[in-house]
């Protein structure tokens, strides 16, 4: 559905260069610090720039080339960018009306009216989590094959994060076929949603790996320097300097559960993912 | 390009109070001034909600979300051409009918219809203005872009008054052309004025194409 093969984008010292693909009925995460990239991938994909390099193509053809009619199988939700915010959700939806020949109007009052969004009152005076719900609620409005998702959650309370996951999870359970790119700083957010997790820092993937390898194979040894001193290193991906010695992370826990009976091992988790692999030696 | 078009109504219609003190000094100015002023007045205030669609658009990164909505990006600079159009021709009629009904309180008589044609060459001027001032606050924002047409005006004055200083064969062209102006027919002057803005505005709407085309978001 999505391919990103060899993007290169260049803004004065900051370099881009990434591959990834997102096939159809996948859902998956792009994670990495601020400023490594998610960003400008994100706007890749969905034609807002113009590579230096490289293709992007969103089901077969050239993100920049879309037409209207290949846009309507898009939804998208930008972290800081959405409708006017001089606008009404009832005035949202007459556009939307217009815009998109799919669009559920039945379904998008309801799940408004579920969410508490006053049909009537302009989205300036919504808090972030309203705001944050309109523009999910907006891309899942109108049957999207395909949704871009930019920190849909990012800066929202528990409840509200939890609401927006769950519109994610039942729009998933409806369209089995959509395939589904998260960005998001809340890594438990992308644990339980993802089914494969890109890292991005400095502008290239360091890493790709199903979310359930992630979490069931990959750990953090704490050693100690003798310790360390007497590892086998083959499958270790990162190391950093800790207190006690240092920590090292790994996607072969069980290895070093096996075969380093008493050293500890810490679950894996995408924090220490990015902090790990983005940190660490 | 109706989602568009209904986006760009609602945000206008969202300035009620602004839209209300217009109409209300438009009315007041009919029925005390004399003269076809009211109708630029009210032509060009239209002009002038309709370009700030664009610094709506442009508010807080909305320029970003609108890219990912299902038209192609010159649709986005065809339809503010279009609204600017139905915007300001509506105004005109609004303009027209004040100033009809303000003649007809004051002198007991609207305008007659000889002067149609000279009151209708208002709209395509005033359109032109905001045709040009959609590439350029594509190009520089809604700031930047002010600045951009105050220059641009001061550019045309200074030319003015470098034209009025010639002498010789060439302020004797310009006589003549100006006397071959009056000896048009008033329709035939509204025909040329229209057909001179019109591709003008289409050469704007080129290069807002361009602009657009090439503006990354």
């Amino acid at each position: 559905m999505i391919k990103v093969d060899s993007l290169i984008k260049n803004y004065g010292d900051f370099h881009l260069n990434v591959s990834l693909e997102i096939p159809e009925g996948t859902v998956t995460g792009l994670v990495g610090k601020n400023g490594a990239g998610k960003s400008t991938v994100i706007k890749a994909i969905l034609g807002l720039i113009r590579p230096d390099g490289g293709t992007v193509l969103v089901n077969g053809k050239e993100a920049l080339s879309l037409d209207g009619k290949e846009k309507q199988m898009i939804g998208a939700a930008l972290a800081d960018a959405g409708f006017s915010s001089y606008l009404t959700v009832e005035d949202v939806i007459r556009i939307l009306r217009k815009l998109y020949p799919a669009f559920d109007e039945d379904f998008f009052r309801k799940a408004c009216a579920e969410q508490g969004l006053a049909f009537n009152k302009t989205i300036k005076d919504f808090s972030t989590g309203m705001r944050a719900k309109l523009r999910v609620l907006t891309a899942l409005s109108h049957k999207a094959e395909i949704l871009i998702m930019d920190e849909p959650t990012a800066g929202l309370d528990v409840q509200a994060r939890i609401d927006v996951l769950d519109l994610l999870r039942r729009y998933l359970a409806e369209h089995e076929r959509c395939s589904i790119l998260l960005t998001s700083h809340i890594s438990t957010d992308l644990e339980s949603l993802c089914d494969d997790i890109y890292l991005i820092h400095n502008g290239k993937i360091i890493l790709h790996e199903d979310t359930d390898v992630i979490l069931g194979s990959c750990g953090i040894l704490k050693v100690s320097e003798e310790e360390y001193e007497k590892l086998d290193r083959r499958y270790i991906l990162s190391t950093k300097k800790e207190a006690f010695g240092y920590a090292c992370f790994t996607r072969e826990k069980q290895f070093y559960a096996e075969n380093y009976p008493g050293i500890v091992i810490e679950n894996g988790s995408i924090d220490e993912l990015i902090l790990m692999m983005t940190g660490g030696k | 390009m109706s989602g568009l078009l209904e986006k760009d109504l609602r945000l206008t219609l969202s300035r009620k109070q602004t839209l209300l003190i217009f109409l209300v000094a438009a009315v007041v100015m009919s029925m005390s001034m004399d003269g076809s002023f009211i109708i630029g007045y009210v032509t060009m205030l239209a002009s002038i909600l309709s370009i700030g669609t664009l610094s709506y658009d442009e508010l807080d990164n909305g320029m970003s979300y609108l890219m990912t909505l299902p038209f192609a990006r010159r649709t986005y600079v065809r339809e503010k051409y279009l609204f600017t159009l139905l915007m300001t021709a509506c105004a005109w009629c609004i303009g027209t009918l004040l100033y009809g009904v303000g003649s007809a309180v004051r002198s007991g008589a609207p305008f007659t219809l000889s002067e149609l044609p000279m009151l209708l060459s208002l709209l395509p001027v005033l359109y032109l203005a905001a045709a040009l001032m959609i590439p350029l606050q594509l190009k520089y924002g809604p700031e930047k872009s002010r600045l951009v047409l105050f220059i641009l005006f001061g550019a045309a004055a200074v030319l003015i008054a470098m034209g009025s200083g010639l002498s010789g064969g060439q302020a004797h062209f310009l006589a003549r052309f100006a006397t071959f102006l009056d000896s048009l027919p008033s329709l035939g002057i509204l025909a040329v004025i229209v057909c001179v803005c019109a591709a003008i505005s289409f050469v704007l709407y080129l290069w807002s194409v361009r602009i657009i085309e090439n503006k990354e978001f």
